[in-house]
């Protein structure tokens, strides 16, 4: 991919990410794939390492604001952390298809959550 | 719900939202927030924050399994992420002056658009064969009308 369409997408990521307050992975994953030519599976691994800078730029803004339940965070953190590699682990291994419909039905059921925010 | 049992919820709810990021590919805070409003009882504002505390480690540990099983490097994408810092402050200032709601209403649209095109591709190519992208690029027009604007 070139540095230009990469940076492309690191900005519609991140300028999405800001304004509807959702995260970038919505808005890379299918840029990566759709217009990247990325295969399915690189793509999301390349969204997870993305998110990594984006979010942290977030939580040192937000952070500031200290709005955060951290006994929750915590709780869920240390949940989601183990299945995070658990997810990784199944990610690697799924067929490209599975991915690909995993992730739309995920784009439909997170286009009825931004809906319903709405 | 007692002081045992909540925090158990939780981990158990983050079990989930840990394997979905991990296979997807995305943070995880579209199913936090809501989770965290709604049966949580945080504020939005509460639990855009404790999401975003979140979604961090979850990206992180996924991440480090991922590249470490070279399924990408980390060059390529740290150098997305660092322009999406960059977005993401624009996007904020944005949100303040733009329409909200119908920001919203169209990305729905547009994220059923590209979920209706992915099942759709996923269905079709039977083979894991290469991306297609001519016979990808002709058929875009015809996914073009909205639905439920």
């Amino acid at each position: 991919m070139s540095s230009a369409r990469g940076a492309v997408i690191g900005l519609t990521g991140g300028l999405f990410s800001g304004l509807l307050g959702i995260g970038g992975g919505t808005v890379m994953v299918p840029l990566l794939v759709l217009w990247a030519g990325c295969e399915q599976r690189v793509a999301h691994a390349m969204s997870l390492v993305a998110i990594i800078p984006i979010s942290a730029a977030a939580v040192l803004v937000y952070g500031g604001a200290g709005e955060v339940d951290p006994a929750a965070a915590v709780a869920l953190s240390l949940g989601a952390v183990f299945g995070a590699r658990l997810g990784a682990s199944l990610l690697t291994r799924a067929p490209e298809r599975v991915l690909k419909a995993a992730f739309g039905v995920f784009m439909l059921v997170a286009a009825a959550l931004i809906a319903v925010d709405a | 719900m007692d002081l045992f049992t909540f925090p158990l919820m939780l981990a158990a709810f983050g079990v989930l939202v840990g394997v979905a990021s991990g296979l997807i590919g995305v943070g995880g805070g579209i199913f936090l927030v809501p989770y965290l409003v709604v049966l949580a009882g945080l504020s939005q504002h509460s639990a855009q924050a404790t999401s975003l505390l979140v979604v961090l480690p979850t990206a992180a540990v996924a991440s480090w399994s991922l590249v470490r099983r070279g399924v990408t490097d980390v060059r390529t994408p740290l150098r997305i992420g660092a322009v999406g810092v960059a977005g993401s402050v624009v996007g904020t200032l944005l949100a303040l002056v733009l329409p909200g709601q119908a920001l919203r209403i169209i990305f729905a649209v547009l994220m059923c658009i590209v979920g209706i095109r992915l099942l759709r591709d996923a269905v079709r190519r039977r083979a894991v064969a290469e991306p297609e992208r001519g016979g990808e690029l002709d058929e875009a027009p015809a996914v073009a009308p909205g639905p439920r604007a």
